[in-house]
């Protein structure tokens, strides 16, 4: 019988830190990496030569761009491997990091995403289709959209509140791609991209980075990182795309599947949940992932968006960093930014942001592809 | 003279190229690769026609497109197939309104003339109504 991480030994987020993410520049990608793992060594108050192994996540670099970054902290010879996975790359480093920490090969353990907007390059598999050049992600996501209203009965002004909550908090994030509050009429007003997707609605991809180290029990006292900022990771889970019956959005069956068994493998359920980051590259996903996650019934996020239930101080924050539509989502960073922002909520560190009595928190991912991460973290 | 733009993807009266697999899957386009769903291949997997009939799950209006030679707007339409497979791909009318649940058929549109005067024809989905 396969065992769960809460099967193997503990491990602990210990230091997070990040490179804001911006619009593209011209700085290298090494500043911006090079900038998150030092934030990330500064708040776990250790030194480089303590981490390890390295995980890199990034999806638009291209190849080995990891030890031109990390040769620049000190060239400590230790395990280095790239992870791309789409939008959930930083996700799954950090996963590979949880789980070779866990199973004792290491005590401490680097996830570092980092990225820069250069052009998305995927091989072709031989295989003709009709217009896939025609449909972009936020056409994907729009399609999606007019179904969502079209089912439960939702107006578009209502889907697209939650970009007015998340752009709200992202205005008090200093490492927020967008960092300014807009009300429900610019969110509407702004340049339309399809059907009634508009700009506001959708993430702005940019550029940046995002670091988070783990840690067992026996690293934490080794190298004396104070316990109690240490934040558990409770569970971890990863699922791909199967063959979903036809009108069923695969993007939402996935969030389902994956988070019922996180949740289950770590004992919480879904009225555990203080803080959830999750994909919202497109508003419309912020009501799926919550219903799929278990927060409400199918239709029903309107309900709680608009009671603000979702907002921080609420039942739930749901993205409380900003998400992908403001915090924003350089790809390779992305899923580690949301375990570092979990980290601050959980640690009574959040500032501005803090969402009251925060114990346990849920990042969401999902990747083109299309593969789904859930993680879940404890303050002890 | 007519000549498709796709023609591995459909057939001049407008049925799409697809395949079947001995586990009952039915998939498109055709191809060779294996079965989504048992893994099969090679000879398990065999062309089958569909008929280029089925139901609108959505479509949207697309307003914005990063290459130039796509003019905007344009309306992407998913379809289920009444054969199972979804697609999703370009309505005729560029910017009609369409109900969910409406029935929907496949048309060939000419998208530009061939080097020997002919139409190319492209695969588009109107109302069948």
């Amino acid at each position: 019988m396969a065992r769960t991480l809460k099967d193997l030994r503990p491990v602990y987020v210990v230091g997070v830190g990040w490179h804001r993410y911006q619009n593209p520049s011209d700085t290298p990608y090494v500043t911006l990496g090079v900038t998150a793992i030092r934030e990330a060594l500064a708040d776990a108050r250790i030194t480089w030569p303590s981490a390890e192994s390295a995980y890199v996540a990034t999806a638009l670099l291209g190849m080995a761009s990891g030890r031109p970054m990390l040769r620049h902290l000190g060239a400590t010879g230790i395990p280095l491997s790239h992870v791309e996975n789409a939008s959930a790359s930083g996700s799954t480093a950090f996963r590979q990091a949880c789980i070779e920490v866990a199973s004792g090969l290491t005590d401490v353990s680097l996830a570092v995403g980092v990225d820069k907007r250069n052009p998305v390059r995927r091989d072709s598999t031989g295989m003709d289709n009709l217009a896939e050049d025609a449909i972009a992600q936020f056409t994907h996501f729009s399609l999606l959209t007019n179904e969502y209203a079209h089912r439960h009965k939702v107006s578009f002004e209502d889907i697209a509140r939650v970009a007015v909550k998340n752009h709200r908090n992202g205005a008090k994030n200093r490492n927020a791609q967008r960092q300014q509050e807009r009300s429900l009429d610019e969110v509407l007003g702004g340049k339309k991209v399809a059907g009634s997707l508009t700009a506001l609605q959708c993430t702005p991809i940019g550029e940046g980075a995002a670091a988070a180290i783990v840690a067992s029990e026996d690293g934490i006292k080794r190298l004396g990182i104070d316990p109690g900022r240490a934040i558990r990771v409770i569970g971890s889970t990863a699922r791909s795309e199967r063959v979903y019956a036809a009108g069923l959005g695969f993007d939402a069956v996935l969030t389902k599947e994956t988070t019922e068994i996180a949740l289950q493998e770590a004992q919480v359920s879904p009225q555990d949940l203080d803080i959830i980051e999750l994909h919202d590259a497109f508003t419309v996903e912020e009501l799926h992932y919550i219903e799929n996650i278990g927060l409400c019934p199918e239709g029903q996020g309107v309900h709680l968006l608009k009671d603000g239930a979702l907002d921080i101080g609420g039942r739930c924050a749901v993205n409380p960093s900003g998400g992908l539509i403001a915090m924003g989502h350089p790809i390779g960073p992305t899923g580690i930014g949301q375990i570092g922002e979990i980290t601050l909520q959980l640690r009574g560190e959040a500032g501005a942001r803090q969402h009251p009595k925060a114990r346990t928190g849920l990042a969401h991912m999902v990747g083109v592809g299309a593969v789904c991460y859930v993680h879940l973290l404890q303050r002890p | 003279m007519e000549t498709l733009l796709k023609p591995t993807l459909y057939t001049s009266e407008g049925a799409l190229l697809g395949g079947r697999c001995t586990c009952g899957h039915v998939f498109f386009p055709m191809q060779g690769h294996g079965c989504e769903v048992c893994g099969r291949h090679g000879a398990d997997l065999q062309p089958m026609a569909l008929t280029g009939r089925g139901k609108l799950l959505s479509s949207t209006v697309v307003h914005l497109h990063a290459d130039k030679a796509r003019a905007t707007p344009f309306t992407i339409g998913k379809i289920a197939l009444t054969d199972g497979p979804v697609v999703r791909t370009l309505l005729v009318d560029p910017v009609q309104q369409i109900a969910p649940g409406t029935e929907m058929v496949t048309a060939l549109v000419p998208v530009g003339t061939g080097d020997d005067g002919s139409a190319i024809l492209d695969l588009r989905f109107k109302p069948e109504h």
